[in-house]
């Protein structure tokens, strides 16, 4: 089948055995966000997810209900003014009653553009729940911690968002995410040899000018960990990879193991 | 194409049909039909959620919050696939799953150091299963996993844990969670007859 936007091959595959872990929210914010770019070009997948769906909620409907206390349904409808509702949509909708036909093409663009309202319009009550995470998780300032989780999610969510996977000398392979609109990228690195505590991998945003250091990271023993890059992305501006001695380096000192050109 | 859990779920004849005829109708800002299907359904939404969030406080304001998405993405539900219910509880367990992740703010770090203990029995899917009997179909298939499947599985429904949460809960590889979920699920859509 030939949807030029769809995940294909390898990727598809590996996407299929995400489906489960994704029908019962259990993967983190990256592989969720990762997940449902695929998820909007690929009907089959979505078929996949509903199946698996269908199983999870049989498993919430188990959940013995419980009457929440009235001022709820007071106060949401106090809400209801401020919150403006998604119109429907006959040609989604009979789109979507066939979600085993691949999409048309156009309509990829319009499903696309109706996936970044509804995430315009959940920003309100999500920015609820944000300030929670600020309040609550403000002692956690981890490399991934959720300020760089919400980054990432935007990131995953742009528009504009690219994705380019180059093997890595040494075995695994990186994924870099960009985004022009937002100036920034990732990287999710898969496989990658764990270095001990004398070294570590370090980032670099390199160009005409040279390289400038865009962090670091570090793999456990399951060789997989994503890191959002330090400082802004440009379009064209190439992005390596080292092996530096622990706490990084100003300037590269080994050659790259992968160098991404975008 | 939901196929036989939503059947099963039918059998139980406490959802009448006019749930999703609520859900289409607050898709068009009906208030009235909003207001009906609240209450018809808020009841499920907040034990689900109270059963992740445990903390009644925080169950209420995610309740809300689940609600208020109802009403904006109403749109999006397609009584062709689907009942109200399933797409209800599918809204509630993912926002409640991330006011868990949100609000145990430090619960990986203590995951890794090992001190905290969470509250999740490691067998509430089949408990859970076993208190409504009208799903019994349900708890039938689930007795065809392994106790390790079932575990895997209820950590994550039940206890909002990432696949990488679980595995470092368990102390066992991450590739063999990926496993026994994606084995434990398959197994369940097989038995059900759910067809993709």
């Amino acid at each position: 089948m030939n949807r030029p936007q769809g995940p294909t091959g390898d990727e598809l595959r590996e996407l299929f055995d995400l489906a489960p872990a994704y029908a019962l929210d259990a993967l983190d914010e990256f592989e969720r966000a990762r997940f449902e770019r695929a998820l909007a070009a690929s009907p089959e997948l979505q078929a996949e997810v509903d199946s698996f769906r269908a199983i999870a909620s049989g498993f919430g409907e188990a959940v013995e209900p419980v009457a929440p206390p009235a001022s709820l349904k007071a106060g949401l409808f106090d809400r209801l003014d401020a919150a403006p509702q998604e119109r429907p949509a006959e040609s989604e909708r009979a789109d979507a009653s066939k979600p085993a036909s691949p999409a048309p093409v156009a309509d990829l663009g319009e499903r696309r553009s109706r996936r970044r309202l509804a995430v315009v319009l959940s920003s309100a009550a999500a920015a609820v729940v944000l300030l929670a995470v600020v309040v609550v998780g403000a002692n956690w300032f981890g490399p991934n911690g959720w300020g760089a989780q919400r980054e990432m999610t935007a990131l995953a969510a742009a528009s504009d968002a690219q994705q380019i996977t180059a093997p890595v000398t040494g075995g695994g392979e990186v994924t870099l995410v960009t985004s022009v609109e937002q100036g920034r990228s990732a990287i999710l690195a898969d496989g990658l040899d764990e270095l001990g505590d004398e070294h570590t991998y370090e980032l670099w945003y390199i160009d005409e000018a040279g390289a400038v250091s865009a962090g670091t990271f570090d793999v456990a023993n399951d060789g997989e960990t994503w890191r959002i890059l330090e400082g802004e992305f440009a379009p064209g501006t190439a992005v390596g990879i080292t092996v530096e001695p622990a706490g990084g380096s100003d300037q590269p000192t080994t050659d790259p193991v992968a160098v991404i050109q975008t | 194409m939901l196929g036989s859990v939503v059947d099963v779920a039918e059998l139980s004849g406490e959802r009448p049909r006019a749930l999703e005829d609520l859900l289409v109708a607050t898709a068009a800002g009906d208030r009235d039909a909003f207001s009906a299907l609240y209450d018809a359904t808020s009841a499920r939404v907040f034990g689900l959620v109270r059963r992740l969030l445990v903390d009644s406080a925080q169950a209420e304001e995610v309740t809300q919050d689940v609600f208020l998405e109802a009403w904006q993405t109403a749109a999006r539900f397609d009584p062709e696939r689907g009942a109200a219910i399933p797409w209800l509880l599918t809204l509630a367990h993912r926002r409640a799953v991330d006011r868990v992740r949100a609000s145990q703010a430090s619960r990986d770090r203590d995951l890794k150091t090992g001190i905290r203990d969470l509250a999740v029995p490691v067998d509430e899917v089949a408990e859970a299963a076993e208190i409504a009997i009208e799903h019994e179909k349900v708890a039938e298939a689930l007795t065809s996993l392994s106790p390790a499947q079932r575990e895997c599985i209820s950590l994550a429904y039940y206890g909002g844990c990432t696949q990488s949460e679980i595995a470092t809960r368990l102390e066992v590889p991450l590739g063999t969670v990926k496993t026994r979920l994606r084995d434990g699920m398959i197994r369940l859509r097989d038995v059900l007859g759910v067809t993709t």
